[in-house]
């Protein structure tokens, strides 16, 4: 399958560089643990800020014979290499306050040489570091394409940050993770070429050189130390390290180095001799060095150990994807030839996904005995024999083909095609404003194409909705009068979690063949409203999935018969006390929002369920708004008794009802919606939820309303508040 | 008279004990101070070994070592043929590594009588992947070099030595 230079590359360089990313890694999250431990140790001084350079030679000076060097490690431990009154020469921790010994130096651990050894060359000496910098400039090119590949999967930069759409544990996580580390990765990725580049000589030259006066032998005055201006206005936490003068002669300096510039110092006069400031290359090593390695800071350690983890995880998730997806690409394999089909699908995917669902119908198609052909739509050309062309495709970016799909509009225009039906079926999700945008401008070269006629309207599908799909296969197989078995692959998690419920009490049949069944769970299960029960009747079937209302702690289901359907008439069949198997399937993303002071929930016939549950269980009191559609004020019935005692309780704060079927008034949920444009407007823009909740057509056409609100009244895209979480739907 | 004989003796033990002992007392050392001041070389820190020599040019001690992981010392070839083979314990005059443009001081025991005796003083460096200079700095120890300043010829720029009061 055709991918983009962005995936092709980001997937290339990890292919290439996988194995020492790992050991890396590895060595890494050892590593991190070295400036914790030794921020831990306690040879830090509280005073650091406030004790002057001056106070500290001069204790020094007066508890040893002679100071040879001082130091401000990344910890803020000071060092002093000291010549003790017994001529021995020492280096130790000391407390700059006072000059006496703190400890001795920690030593390295030999885990962290044997670490540091293994993490910057391998074992190898320049070899190693060399493969090692190398590894890092292809670790920070992979943050730059995931950075790429991110924006352009969440629809543009400035969506960086807004909802990912889940499509499997992997994918999820990878993006979702990849948003918050690739920043952390690419300053690790960056620095340690950085410090690359330093060890092979290779940056700039920027060597400080210290121009020294001639001596000019006078009788200089002795300042003494501690009136040196520098050293008592100079705080002992502002200074790196100071070497002190190797003897007394005059060109003997001082040497001080600061955090952003060096001084020599006249040590009898106490006078600047030279100062430098460092070059930016300089101070971006000392940065480098701290942001590579977390010296002297257990916060940024931390992070680099979760960059450690990351790394891992990204790798381990990134292969996981990519093999799924090849193994899903495989299948498709064509029998019969562009030229002898009668159905010719065409796919525009990205990540695949679109591709699998391509494959479900075109083998239902095959299974049922027609003839069809499946490819890209980039290899669209003509084709002999062909009825009708079906076009599934997602969007990339903003609006953008997929990159399997970037010649179609190109081909379209040269290729001879003969007279032609066709369908389009977008793949795209409601979080991102140019929802479905590729699949509108492929109908549209369609419609405009004089070739083609249209067989079935644009149908969009919303996050990979299975519901959706299957509403349309119905479509197209009635206009087509073709029977299609869309075969799922059914998730095992379902059969596992069986367990078992008791029917407390059901209502009789209503107006609409519906009617609303309680049952008790038989052993501990989680749940809430909005849950999904899943019901199976045979192995060989799919399993159906009703929208939970959880009241008192059992289940309320409402459900509609159909002539045909299985699982309806079975729920039908059962009585009180009968106990039933079933699944429950958590679905967070349909739970009641306590992030939100008020709700308004839509929903049409049995999609009232969850609401139900939802509503009896307001306990806070929070505005509920409920809009319902049904067919007739009979319809309501069996819900009005949860609903008033609701009420009564002020559980609910208003209800709106729609009927369709009514003499004197014909409304659809949607109309109410639109009646009441300027409460959904404010609703929505003081950070209100609302909850959709019935069957898909519903749901599209009170999206639609949604949309000519927040355009009209907010002038902002319904995407907007999709992504805040404001707009949660579960339709079917 | 036996008696008396013995203690006719008693002298000649005496003094015979104490050439005995004065033959066993250690000769008398003193403390020198030695900084090593590095050439702008860039590259990891390096290691630095300073020796005594005798007269024939062979080694005699080892005085100081900058530089602490012991699994190089084999880069520094010369001095590892003489050090290899005994491994005297070295923990007491070992010192870090010493970095491109920076300097290190470190105290140094010679024993007097090793001064002006056609001895000399040795300091050989070698750094990880770059060169190894088996005489980066060499003089003989004498009264007046001890307290002067002597040039490299390889990573180190200079060194200065001072004795301690």
């Amino acid at each position: 399958m055709t991918i983009s230079v962005w995936r092709f590359s980001h997937l290339m360089l990890a292919l290439i560089s996988s194995i020492f990313i790992v050991l890396a890694s590895l060595t890494g999250m050892v590593l991190a643990f070295e400036p914790i431990s030794n921020q831990l140790q306690d040879y830090k001084v509280e005073s650091m800020d406030e004790v002057s350079l001056a106070t500290t030679i001069l204790n020094l000076a007066n508890t040893y014979d002679e100071v040879l060097h001082v130091e401000v490690d990344n910890n803020e431990f000071v060092i002093a290499s000291v010549l003790t009154n017994e001529g021995e020469s020492e280096t130790f921790y000391v407390n700059p306050e006072t000059g006496e010994k703190l400890g001795d130096i920690i030593e390295k651990a030999s885990v962290f040489k044997f670490a540091t050894n293994l993490h910057r060359s391998l074992f190898l000496k320049s070899t190693g570091r060399f493969i090692i910098g190398l590894v890092s400039f292809f670790l920070f090119l992979m943050a730059i394409t995931g950075i790429i590949l991110i924006a352009k999967r969440q629809g543009g930069i400035t969506r960086w940050f807004s909802k990912v759409v889940n499509e499997n544990f992997e994918q999820y996580y990878h993006v979702l993770l990849g948003r918050y580390l690739l920043i952390p990765i690419s300053i690790v990725a960056f620095t340690g070429v950085y410090l690359s580049l330093e060890k092979f000589d290779l940056l700039p030259e920027s060597d400080i050189k210290h121009s020294y006066p001639e001596v000019v032998e006078v009788d200089v005055v002795r300042t003494p130390i501690s009136e040196f201006e520098l050293f008592r206005s100079l705080k002992i936490s502002e200074v790196k390290s100071i070497e002190f003068p190797f003897s007394e002669d005059i060109e003997d300096y001082f040497f001080i180095k600061l955090a952003d510039k060096e001084l020599l110092f006249n040590q009898y006069s106490g006078d600047i001799v030279s100062e430098q400031p460092y070059a930016m290359v300089q101070m971006a090593s000392q940065w480098s060095f701290v942001l590579h390695t977390g010296s002297g800071t257990i916060v940024w350690s931390v992070v680099l150990f979760l960059v450690c983890i990351g790394l891992l995880f990204f790798i381990y998730t990134g292969f996981a994807m990519t093999l799924k997806r090849l193994k899903n690409n495989e299948k498709v394999s064509n029998s019969i030839m562009k030229d002898d089909a009668e159905y010719i699908i065409l796919v525009g995917s990205e990540t695949g996904t679109t591709y699998t669902f391509a494959t479900l119908f075109f083998k239902a198609l095959i299974t049922a005995g027609e003839k069809a052909f499946i490819s890209d739509l980039n290899s669209y050309t003509g084709y002999d024999n062909a009825k009708q062309l079906i076009i599934f495709t997602a969007t990339y970016g903003e609006g953008e083909a997929p990159t399997n799909a970037k010649q179609f509009g190109k081909h379209l225009d040269v290729t001879v095609q003969n007279k032609l039906e066709y369908a389009v079926l977008g793949f795209g999700s409601l979080m991102y404003p140019e929802y479905c945008k590729y699949a509108i401008v492929v109908d549209a070269l369609l419609q405009q194409h004089k070739e083609f006629t249209p067989k079935l309207p644009l149908f969009k599908i919303n996050n990979q909705s299975q519901e959706a799909f299957k509403l349309w296969v119905r479509q197209w197989s009635e206009s087509n009068a073709i029977a299609l078995d869309v075969k799922f692959r059914d998730s095992i998690k379902d059969q596992k979690s069986s367990k078992s419920f008791k029917v407390m009490e059901r209502s009789a049949l209503n107006v609409d063949r519906s009617f609303l069944i309680r049952f008790k769970p038989q052993q501990r299960v989680k749940f809430e409203s909005g849950d999904l029960l899943s019901i199976k009747i045979n192995s060989d079937e799919t399993a159906r999935l009703y929208s939970i209302g959880k009241l008192n702690g059992d289940i309320l289901l409402s459900v509609k018969t159909h002539d045909k359907g299985l699982c309806s008439n079975y729920l039908n069949d059962i009585n009180a006390n009968d106990m039933i198997k079933a699944g429950i399937q958590r679905n967070y993303d349909f739970h009641f929002p306590e992030y939100a002071d008020e709700v308004v929930m839509i929903a049409n016939g049995t999609g009232i369920a969850p609401f139900l549950g939802m509503i009896s269980d307001n306990k806070k009191k929070k505005k509920i708004h409920l809009f319902w559609g049904g067919r007739t004020k009979a319809s309501f019935d069996m819900y009005d008794k949860v609903i008033y005692q609701a009420f009564d309780k002020k559980y609910i704060s208003s209800i709106n009802i729609a009927y369709s079927q009514e003499q004197d008034e014909q409304n659809y949920v949607q109309d109410l919606i639109a009646q009441k444009d300027e409460f959904i407007a404010n609703h929505l823009k003081n950070e209100g939820v609302i909850m959709i909740c019935g069957s898909l057509e519903m749901q599209n056409s009170v999206l639609e309303t949604l949309q000519n609100i927040t355009n009209t009244r907010l002038k902002m895209s319904l995407s907007a508040f999709e992504n805040m979480e404001q707009i949660k739907m579960d339709c079917y | 008279m036996m008696i008396k004989r013995y203690f006719k003796l008693i002298p000649i033990l005496l003094v015979s004990a104490f050439i005995g002992f004065g033959f066993s007392f250690k000769p008398k050392e003193s403390h020198y101070k030695c900084m090593i001041q590095m050439t702008n070389y860039t590259g990891e820190g390096a290691y630095i070994v300073i020796s005594l020599l005798n007269t024939e040019g062979e080694y005699e001690k080892t005085l100081y070592v900058q530089g602490d992981d012991d699994e190089w010392y084999f880069d520094i070839t010369d001095w590892w043929d003489f050090y290899g083979k005994r491994r005297t314990n070295l923990d007491a005059i070992t010192g870090a590594t010493i970095s491109g443009g920076e300097r290190a001081i470190s105290v140094i025991d010679i024993e007097d009588d090793k001064l002006d005796k056609g001895y000399t003083i040795r300091f050989e460096s070698a750094v990880e992947d770059q060169e190894y200079y088996k005489d980066d700095v060499e003089f003989e120890l004498t009264t007046d070099n001890v307290k002067g300043k002597t040039e490299g010829d390889g990573f180190i720029r200079y060194i200065r030595m001072m004795p301690q009061k």
